[in-house]
C-alpha cells in the first residue's frame, strides 16, 4: 500500500508540470495585460514599465516560467499581482468555502441519489423507477445557473427561509453558516445527485442479476437484506469513482454557484484572476486545483481495495 | 423613428428635469428624503451596500476603480467637494484662492485629526501630494501632473505652484487626487495600506475589516470634526454581489439596503416594488465608440461620418438602454454646466451616409468589426448598431472580449471600432482632454487622433479662467469633434440606485459616489 500510494504521488510529477507549462502558455498568450487591468486610468507609459520590471514581466516567457518553476520547487507560488498577498494565502482564504460547499453538495446529492437509485434499481421498469429516471433527467439537464436563481426565487423573496447569497462560515457560526451554505449545496447537488442515481441504479442491475444474488434469495434472505448485504456494497466502486471525479469539480469548478450566490470560494478567485490577467495566481491555484484532483483520484483508487477486498494493487 | 429637432430638446429636458427631480429629491413616494424633511435622525444600525464588483485597493493614490471611490467617500475626504449641482465646495481646506493662474493657495481646515489621532495640516497635504506625484505605482500622477510644488506657508495654508495654468485642478481635488491618507499610516504601513486603511482617512467612517469577496466593513468614526449632520450609522457593510439579479433580489427581500445601480432592464420592475425606493441620479458618464484612425477604414474623416450618419441613436436609447439615459451630443454630459444643449445629438441620415461612402471610396459599404465587452447590454447595443449599419451596407462583424482584452486592444489600437464607457468626472476636462489631446502616452485616446486645432482649445480650456469661457470652447471642441468623429457617442446614462424603505437622508450627487454621512436608518 505506502510504495503503491508512493508511486502513484511521484507519477503526479510530470502530469503537474504539462498542466502547470499548458496553462503557463495558455495565460499568456491570451491577450490582456495585468499591467494594464491594474493602472487603466493611468496614462504614464513609464509607470507601467517600471511595474513591468518589477513584475519580471519584461523578460520572455521561458525565462518568466524558469523563475516561476525555480520558486515552485523553494516551496514558493509568488504573490498575486492584483493584491500583492502571497498567493498560498489567496487560496488559503478561499479553500474553506469551497471544501465545505463541496461536502455539503455531496452529502446532499447522497442523501437524494441513493434511496432514489436503489428504488429505481429494486423496482425496475415500474412508475417508481420512471420517477427517478424523470428525476435523474431533470437533474442533469437543469442549467445550474437557472436552478439557482429559482431557488433564490422561492427560498429566499418568495418564502423568505433562507439567505440569497453571501457567507457566514460554520464554524463560527454554525447555525448561519449551514443557512448560508444551503442553497449553493443543494444547486450543486442535484446535478450530482443525477449522476449518482443513474449511476447507482445501473450498477445496481448489473449486480441483481449475479448468481450470488440468486443464491442470496434462494437462502430465504429478504429483498432488503440481499439489497443491503450482498447487492448494494458490489454496487458501490461505480458511483465511488463518479464522486471521487466530481469532488474535484465541486471543489474548484464551482464557479456560476459561487458567482450567484456570492460566495468567496476557489472557483470564483480563478475566474477573477484569469480575468485580472493575474498570471502568479492563476498558475497557483491551477497548480493546487491539480493536486487536489489528483489526490482525490488516489483516495478513490484506495477506496476500491476497502470496498471490495478482492482489489489488491500492485 | 423620431428625428426632429424638437423630440431631442424635449429627451433633453426629461433628462435634465430627472435631474433636478433626483437633486431636490422631490420624487414622490420616495423614502430616501433629506433628513430635515423626516422625523428627527437617529443614530445606529448598520447600512448594508450591495456593489457589482469587489473593491480592488483602499489606498486611494494607488486606485483605477469606480467601486473603491464608492467606499473612499465615506473613510478619506477630499480638500474640496461637490454639491448636489456639481459646484465646488469647501472640504478639508475651508477655502481657497487663486492670486494668479499659476499659484492656488488653500485655507486648511483647523483641528481636523486622522482616524490614528495625528493632525491633518499642511505638512500632512504636502506629503499627501509628494507621494501622488513620486509613488512609483501611484495612478494620481495624470491628475496632480501641474502641480509643479507644494509650499507649507504656515500650519494651515499651503501653496499650490503650478506648471500652467489648470482650470480643472478645483474639480479634480474633489476625489481621489484630492483625497489626504495619514502620513503616519502611509509611511508606516507600506504597501499593506492597499488591504488595510485603519487611521488613514479623515472621514466619517473608519475602516475596520476587508474580508476579500465577502464584505468590507466600516464604523461610525466619533471623532469626526463636523458635529452636524451625521455620521448617525454605526456600521456600513459592503458586500460585492456579482449578479445583478441575485443583487437586486438580496434588497427586495431585505437582505441588503443599498445597491448602487440598477440595470435599465430592472428599472421598472423595481419601481413598481413598493417595498423599494429608487433614485435617478443622472450620471457624469459618457458611454460611445472609438474610431481608429491610424489604420483603414477609420483613417478615412468620410467613413467614420458615414458611420455616424448610419447610426439611429433614439432607437439605442429607446430600445437598449430602455430611456434610462439620453442620446450623446459628445463627451460631455447635460449634468455637466458645460453642456451645450444648442448642439443637437447626430441624426440618422442614410443619405448623407451614402454620400459620404462614395466620398470615402466605399459606395458600397466595406467590412469592419466592432470591439466590445462581453456584457449583456454592451452585445445587445452592439447588435442593434450592427443592424444599424447594415443598411447603408456596412457589414459589421462582432468581438466580444473580456475587460482586460478590451484595454490591451485599446491601448495597442489593435481595433477598428471598440467600446469605451467612461464614467465621468465632475470637470468637463475629465471627459475630453486625456481622449483627445496629442501626446504621447495618453493611453486613453485610442482612436490616435493628433489634430493642432482640438490640441490648441484643448490647452485652452486649461487656461481660461471663467466657467462662460470656458464653457464656449468645450461647445467648440464637441461641433467639432461631431466633425472629425475619432469618437462615436452614444448615450449619456442615468445611474438609478435603489434603496429599501427605510434608509432615510440620502444626498444625491451627480458623480454617482455614494455618500452616506447624511444617511440613518429609520
Amino acid at each position: 500500500m505506502g510504495r503503491l500510494v508512493l508511486r502513484r504521488l511521484l507519477a503526479t510529477v510530470p502530469v503537474l508540470l504539462l498542466v502547470t507549462a499548458g496553462v503557463f502558455t495558455l495565460i499568456h498568450l491570451t491577450p490582456g495585460d495585468p499591467i494594464d487591468v491594474m493602472m487603466s486610468e493611468s496614462a504614464d507609459a513609464t509607470v507601467k514599465e517600471n511595474l513591468r520590471r518589477e513584475l519580471g514581466m519584461d523578460q520572455p516567457i521561458y525565462v518568466q516560467y524558469a523563475t516561476w518553476m525555480g520558486r515552485l520547487l523553494r516551496g514558493d507560488l509568488g504573490h498575486s499581482i492584483r493584491n500583492r498577498e502571497p498567493v498560498i494565502e489567496n487560496v488559503g482564504k478561499r479553500i474553506r468555502p469551497s471544501l465545505q460547499l463541496a461536502g455539503l453538495a455531496m452529502a446532499i446529492s447522497l442523501i437524494i441519489a441513493t434511496p432514489i437509485g436503489i428504488l429505481s434499481a429494486a423496482r425496475r421498469n415500474t412508475s417508481v423507477d420512471r420517477v427517478g429516471t424523470s428525476f435523474a433527467l431533470f437533474g442533469i439537464c437543469m442549467p445550474n445557473f437557472l436552478l439557482a436563481l429559482l431557488l433564490i426565487f422561492f427560498f429566499g423573496v418568495k418564502l423568505r427561509w433562507l439567505p440569497i447569497s453571501g457567507y457566514t462560515d460554520p464554524l463560527e457560526e454554525p447555525w448561519l453558516g449551514l443557512r448560508s451554505l444551503v442553497l449553493p449545496a443543494i444547486t450543486l447537488g442535484l446535478a450530482l445527485a443525477a449522476v449518482v442515481t443513474r449511476t447507482l441504479r445501473s450498477s445496481m442491475l448489473e449486480a441483481l442479476s449475479e448468481d450470488y444474488v440468486r443464491t442470496a434469495r434462494a437462502k430465504g434472505l429478504s429483498e432488503w437484506r440481499v439489497i443491503r448485504g450482498h447487492v448494494l456494497k458490489n454496487a458501490l466502486i461505480p458511483v465511488v469513482t463518479v464522486l471521487g471525479l466530481q469532488l474535484g469539480t465541486l471543489i474548484g469548478g464551482a464557479v456560476i454557484t459561487e458567482y450567484v450566490f456570492a460566495l468567496p470560494g476557489v472557483g470564483r478567485l480563478v475566474v477573477d484572476a484569469v480575468f485580472a490577467r493575474d498570471y502568479p495566481l492563476v498558475q497557483g491555484v491551477v497548480l493546487l486545483i491539480a493536486v487536489g484532483f489528483i489526490l482525490s483520484n488516489l483516495l478513490v483508487d484506495l477506496l476500491y481495495g476497502w470496498i471490495d477486498p478482492r482489489i489488491r494493487y500492485r | 423613428m423620431r428625428s426632429s429637432a424638437s423630440d431631442a430638446d424635449l429627451d433633453r429636458r426629461d433628462f435634465l428635469h430627472v435631474c433636478a427631480l433626483a437633486t431636490s429629491v422631490l420624487s414622490p413616494g420616495l423614502a430616501v428624503l433629506p433628513a430635515s424633511a423626516q422625523t428627527t435622525p437617529k443614530k445606529g444600525g448598520t447600512l448594508r451596500v450591495g456593489f457589482y464588483l469587489e473593491a480592488s485597493t483602499m489606498d486611494p493614490h494607488l486606485s483605477g476603480s469606480k467601486v473603491d471611490r464608492q467606499i473612499y467617500h465615506n473613510i478619506y475626504e477630499p480638500l474640496l467637494t461637490l454639491d448636489v449641482k456639481l459646484g465646488i465646495k469647501p472640504g478639508l481646506a475651508e477655502s481657497w484662492q487663486q492670486p494668479e493662474p499659476k499659484t492656488l493657495i488653500l485655507k486648511l481646515r483647523q483641528g481636523v485629526k486622522f482616524q490614528d489621532g495625528t493632525d491633518f495640516n499642511a505638512e500632512a497635504v504636502r506629503f499627501n501630494f509628494n507621494r501622488m506625484k513620486t509613488e512609483p505605482k501611484s495612478v494620481r500622477k495624470g491628475e496632480v501632473a501641474s502641480i509643479e510644488s507644494v509650499d507649507v506657508v504656515d500650519a494651515y495654508t499651503v501653496k499650490i505652484n503650478l506648471r500652467r495654468p489648470d482650470a480643472a485642478l478645483l474639480a479634480t481635488l474633489t476625489d481621489r487626487a484630492g483625497m489626504m491618507v495619514s502620513p503616519k499610516v502611509a509611511q508606516e504601513r507600506g504597501s499593506e495600506l492597499e488591504r488595510n486603511a485603519k487611521g488613514a482617512g479623515t472621514g466619517p467612517f473608519e475602516f475596520v475589516e476587508w474580508i476579500k469577496d465577502d464584505h468590507l466593513l466600516i464604523k461610525r468614526n466619533d471623532s469626526y470634526w463636523n458635529k452636524q449632520g451625521g455620521p448617525y450609522l454605526d456600521r456600513i457593510r459592503y458586500r460585492p454581489i456579482p449578479d445583478d439579479t441575485v443583487k437586486l433580489q438580496s434588497l427586495q427581500s431585505g437582505e441588503i439596503d443599498v445597491i448602487d445601480y440598477v440595470q435599465p432592464r430592472d428599472v421598472a420592475a423595481v419601481k413598481a416594488d413598493k417595498n423599494v425606493s429608487v433614485l435617478d441620479v443622472p450620471s457624469l458618464a459618457a458611454f460611445a465608440y472609438q474610431l481608429n484612425q491610424t489604420r483603414p477604414p477609420f483613417n478615412s474623416k468620410a467613413l467614420r461620418q458615414a458611420v455616424a450618419y448610419t447610426l439611429d441613436l433614439e432607437q439605442i436609447v429607446k430600445g437598449v438602454w430602455l430611456n434610462v439615459g439620453v442620446p450623446a451630443n459628445g463627451p460631455v454630459p447635460p449634468t455637466s454646466w458645460a453642456y451645450d444643449k444648442s448642439i443637437p445629438y447626430i441624426k440618422r441620415d442614410l443619405a448623407k451616409a451614402k454620400a459620404k461612402l462614395a466620398e470615402g471610396g466605399k459606395p458600397t459599404g466595406f467590412p469592419f468589426t466592432i470591439t466590445t465587452a462581453n456584457i449583456p447590454i454592451n452585445v445587445q447595443e452592439a447588435e442593434v448598431i450592427q443592424a444599424q449599419l447594415s443598411e447603408a451596407g456596412m457589414q459589421v462583424k462582432i468581438k466580444l472580449v473580456d475587460a482586460a482584452t478590451q484595454l490591451s486592444d485599446g491601448n495597442t489600437k489593435n481595433f477598428d471600432m471598440i467600446s469605451y464607457q467612461w464614467s465621468g468626472r465632475p470637470d468637463p476636462d475629465g471627459n475630453i482632454y486625456q481622449f483627445f489631446k496629442t501626446t504621447p502616452g495618453m493611453s486613453l485616446n485610442w482612436s490616435g487622433i493628433s489634430n493642432p486645432q482640438i490640441d490648441a482649445l484643448l490647452d485652452k480650456t486649461r487656461e481660461a479662467s471663467s466657467r462662460e469661457e470656458r464653457k464656449k470652447l468645450y461647445g467648440e471642441l464637441t461641433r467639432i469633434l461631431q466633425d472629425e468623429l475619432p469618437m462615436v457617442y452614444i448615450v449619456h446614462p442615468i445611474e438609478p440606485k435603489a434603496f429599501s424603505l427605510k434608509v432615510q437622508g440620502y444626498e444625491p450627487i451627480p458623480d454617482g459616489m455614494m455618500r452616506f454621512r447624511t444617511v440613518w436608518l429609520k
